[in-house]
């Protein structure tokens, strides 16, 4: 099957890069040019695990395609779709097989531009797997039809194109001073600026204590210094890990991942309200679950009984 | 005639849902807890009561070569408890088998 795939999609390939270029947009080539081309790379890079200069070669090879569009533009559109698709496979099967790793590279790309192209003409899709193919698609923009991804694509572009500053601000990464976690003894653990970092999160201590005793699974209580004890060894790696994980269920937006936040409660409820974005939206409420007995049985029946 | 022994028992009557499928719903949480020493202690709330507990821990027993036990809470159901840090093991094993599909799995802990 892979080895027939192998043979049969230079064809396919090479049949679109010409049936493609008829009804060509210009502004949409200029614009998609660029941008078609790198994710189509990408692609590429992901999906077949070639060595890299043939990944070049095959940059290279787009890279010509979309030069050559806007002046074959022109000249193609004179002929019928029809006779193209027809004598493509022709022309194909000479250099086909000298190619054939190269034209491999580029599947995706021809794919999925083809797709889009036979719909249009004919409306029949040929073949199931040109479908799974779509969901990868460029967004390429040629005229009429465009698929939900292609426009949302652009709708992006131009938000970033605009507001150069939001793209910034979303670059702007939200840091943290880290935990400062210390060993006391053999069996506690003391997070030195646990206090701190709630202020730095405009969290009440009193909810990150909660979530950190539940999620770690012990019990801890904040000293006279303002430092977190909690029972059992944690490295500063692991608290990182739980205070990330906080972070990112209490702290960040979940709409728009903005850190101004507020936590509200609200009907025994805990309510994210994003300064940012405005959403609101319920978060869930810190469980600790079950908790299995580790200490010492004849202790525990001691004291209840 | 009738072949009335040929249909008393059917097999696949309360497999019609199919292999995991919607049997787990909810979240299962695996959780770690710290014992003595560098000690460990893994559990696992919340898987579907329509499982078989007791033959789930008796394979990863086996499997991940560490001892276990099912242990009955009020509020809670049954929760398998595995001794160690098991928590990539049966994350890995539960969605292999699909008991429970990864994004039903919450992972808690360091």
């Amino acid at each position: 099957m892979a080895e027939e795939e192998a043979i049969f999609d230079p064809s396919l390939k090479k049949k679109k890069k010409k049936a493609k270029k008829t009804p060509f947009d210009f502004d949409a080539a200029l614009a998609g040019g660029t941008a078609g081309n790198e994710s189509a790379e990408v692609e590429v890079g992901k999906e077949n695990e070639n060595p890299e200069e043939e990944e070049i070669k095959d940059v290279d090879d787009l890279d010509l395609e979309s030069f050559g569009k806007k002046k074959k533009k022109s000249k193609k559109k004179a002929f019928p779709i029809e006779d193209l698709e027809v004598a493509s496979p022709e022309v194909e099967g000479q250099d086909g097989e000298a190619v054939e790793d190269q034209e491999d590279l580029d599947l995706d790309f021809s794919k999925s531009l083809k797709k889009k192209k036979k719909k249009k003409i004919t409306g029949v899709v040929e073949e199931e797997k040109d479908e799974k193919e779509e969901s990868t698609g460029v967004a390429w923009t040629t005229d009429g039809d465009y698929t939900y991804d292609e426009l949302l694509n652009r709708v992006f572009n131009i938000m970033r194109e605009k507001n150069p500053e939001m793209v910034a601000g979303e670059k702007k990464k939200f840091t943290m001073r880290p935990p400062q976690v210390v060993r006391i003894g053999t069996k506690k653990t003391s997070f030195a600026n646990f206090s701190e970092i709630c202020k730095m999160l405009h969290r009440q201590p009193k909810h990150v204590l909660a979530f950190l005793l539940a999620e770690l699974g012990t019990s801890g209580s904040v000293d006279g210094n303002n430092q977190l004890i909690i029972k059992g060894r944690f490295q500063q790696k692991q608290m990182e890990n739980v205070l990330r994980r906080y972070v990112k269920e209490y702290v960040t937006c979940h709409t728009c991942r903005s850190p101004d936040t507020i936590l509200q409660k609200d009907t025994r409820l805990f309510f994210l309200q994003c300064e940012t974005c405005g959403s609101r939206c319920s978060v869930a409420s810190i469980k600790s679950g079950f908790q299995a007995v580790t200490g010492k049985r004849a202790a525990i029946r001691a004291k209840t009984a | 005639m009738s072949f009335q022994n040929l249909k008393t028992f059917d097999p696949f009557a309360d497999a019609d849902k199919g292999p995991g499928e919607a049997v787990q719903d909810g979240l299962v949480h695996i959780r770690i807890q710290q014992r003595n020493g560098r000690k460990t202690l893994t559990t696992i709330q919340g898987l579907s009561a329509e499982y078989d507990l007791k033959k789930i821990v008796r394979h990863c027993k086996k499997e991940f070569a560490c001892n276990g036990t099912v242990v009955e809470h009020p509020e809670y159901g049954e929760v398998l408890q595995l001794q160690g840090d098991q928590r990539e093991n049966i994350c890995q094993w539960l969605t292999k088998t699909g008991l429970a599909k990864p994004e039903q799995l919450k992972v808690h802990g360091f």
